[in-house]
């Protein structure tokens, strides 16, 4: 660690093993030669807006894809709601996933499909019995939710970076995730757009009392909406702290993300 | 806790973490990966789910869509190997037996084949670009990431769809190619309908038909399987979605050729 960083709490917090969502502890991946998580301990607390930072290319996307099941660790122990998920078959996994949401940076809509569909896709799969009065209603309520209302009936190529991005959260919680992962939600928006999306981290977390790991180069975004902040370097945690913490830590790289 | 190393299952990924250094090792690679990506379609095709909305909706597209383009290939196909073989058969005196020739070479061989051909082209490509397409825009991991999985929603639909819809294609070629024949055998002469189909139908029998749809189920199921395969696993970037394409459509047709070449040497052992 930095010498005069911020120290690291994760790894005792994980030992006593709380309130803790998700738990990871000395998280390693490579691709190929590329050793992208080096030793990755850290826990996610029920209720809290979690933001990661760090330099691109720090495998942020690559830790959040390791929580929800993408990418496959090479070494070390994630846990999630308690269970270690090396030991969990591939149906229990399946199930876990779908208490876990996830935002992809793109947005990832299902281009051949319109908003509605979209939307009643994800519930299909998990409520086939679901009335088509009730599935309808929810995907009002979650249009409404995000301020699509309008665009129910449009294909994702209308849609505008933020409204995409919006569907794409839309579409994550009408399945009411308990961990919210978001992949650089404000990437290539507009400064107002972004506080929208920012703010509508917040609601969601106070509406559906989710936990969110977020991944975010926007420090207004994470001045918004983290509870807490890890920083990540060379793949492993640097530095851990609230927003203002951090920035004014006497460390000259950790200054320099709020700089 | 104690950490402990996981292998979940031998992968794409891992294969290729020990074998990338030749190109005898790429081969490897890829035959492996096929074969399991076969065994992994055969495990999963008996499990439900069953997607029987998105079977219908590819039936439409992959079946219906592509009859039109297999009907004009086929008439043409019937009306040049007509006209062009007329030629050779009036040199022997044989122009009567025009009807028979051409009807057992379309059943035979030229329709399951430039059927199997066509339908490489358009719905082998159209899948591997089309799964490309949705793994470059992280569509696939969405689908999993919402508790759906990707390779039963996606791959096993097409796979099951190309495997029953080119046979049906190929009979309807064929029908439609002995019409060509037909229109090609009146450009220099006039031989009616019922005169024309009665020749045809003395000249074939059930074991010309027989091997000829079985193998196009083979066709069916290769070019399907290859389109997901090559889409399932493209490079990221939207160089990777046209190498897909291509090479779906050419691995597909060599796969064409190959299993023909094999169904042709089956059939011979069983008829002669």
């Amino acid at each position: 660690m930095t010498e005069n960083a911020i120290p690291i709490k994760s790894e005792q917090d994980a030992a006593q093993n709380g309130s803790f969502v998700v738990e990871m502890v000395h998280l390693r991946k490579s691709f190929d030669e590329n050793q992208v998580l080096r030793d990755i301990n850290l826990v996610v607390h029920k209720g809290e807006n979690l933001v990661i930072l760090g330099k691109s290319g720090t495998g942020k996307s690559v830790l959040i894809k390791c929580i929800v099941g993408l990418i496959d660790c090479d070494y070390g122990t994630l846990v999630i709601f308690g269970e270690d998920t090396s030991r969990l078959s591939e149906e229990q996994l399946i199930a876990m996933r779908k208490k876990i949401g996830f935002l992809f940076q793109s947005g990832a809509l299902y281009d051949s499909m319109t908003v509605r569909e979209n939307l009643q896709f994800p519930l299909r799969r998990q409520e086939r019995s679901t009335p088509k009065e009730t599935m309808n209603s929810l995907i009002t309520e979650a249009l409404e939710n995000v301020g699509l209302a309008k665009a129910i009936d449009k294909t994702p190529a209308e849609l505008s970076g933020g409204m995409r991005k919006r569907l794409g959260l839309a579409r994550t919680l009408i399945l009411k995730p308990e961990i919210m992962l978001y992949d650089e939600p404000t990437t290539g928006l507009d400064p107002i757009t972004s506080k929208e999306i920012s703010k509508l981290i917040l609601e969601v977390q106070k509406t559906y009392n989710t936990s969110s790991v977020i991944i975010t180069h926007d420090m207004e975004c994470a001045r918004l909406t983290a509870d807490r902040i890890i920083l990540i370097k060379d793949g492993m945690c640097e530095a851990e702290g609230s927003f203002d913490e951090l920035k004014n830590s006497p460390d000259a790289w950790i200054r320099s993300f709020f700089e | 806790m104690e950490p402990r190393i996981k292998i979940r299952s031998i992968t794409r990924e891992k294969l290729e973490e020990n074998f990338l250094a030749s190109v005898f090792g790429k081969f490897f690679i890829e035959v492996t990966s096929l074969a399991l990506f076969t065994v992994r379609f055969f495990k999963e095709v008996w499990r439900p789910p069953y997607e029987l909305n998105e079977l219908l909706k590819q039936s439409f597209l992959v079946g219906y869509k592509s009859f039109p383009l297999v009907a004009i290939t086929g008439f043409i196909i019937g009306l040049v190997l007509t006209i062009q073989s007329r030629p050779t058969l009036a040199k022997f005196g044989a122009v009567s037996m025009l009807p028979a020739m051409v009807a057992v070479s379309l059943i035979r061989e030229i329709g399951p084949v430039i059927t199997a051909l066509i339908f490489a082209g358009k719905v082998g490509s159209g899948i591997g670009a089309e799964l490309a397409s949705m793994k470059v825009t992280e569509q696939i991991d969405a689908m999993q990431v919402s508790g759906t999985n990707p390779f039963k929603y996606l791959v096993v639909t097409r796979v099951l769809v190309a495997t029953v819809m080119l046979p049906l294609l190929a009979v309807l070629a064929d029908a439609v190619g002995l019409f060509g024949s037909f229109a090609g055998v009146n450009l220099k002469g006039h031989v009616s309908l019922s005169f024309f189909f009665s020749q045809v139908f003395q000249s074939v029998d059930f074991n010309d038909l027989l091997p000829a749809i079985i193998k196009t189920f083979f066709f069916g199921f290769a070019i399907g399987l290859i389109g997901c395969y090559k889409g399932y696993y493209a490079n990221t970037g939207t160089e990777g979605v046209g190498k897909a394409a291509n090479s779906a459509v050419v691995f597909a047709s060599l796969m064409v050729f190959i299993i023909d070449m094999i169904a042709v040497q089956l059939t011979s052992v069983y008829q002669y």
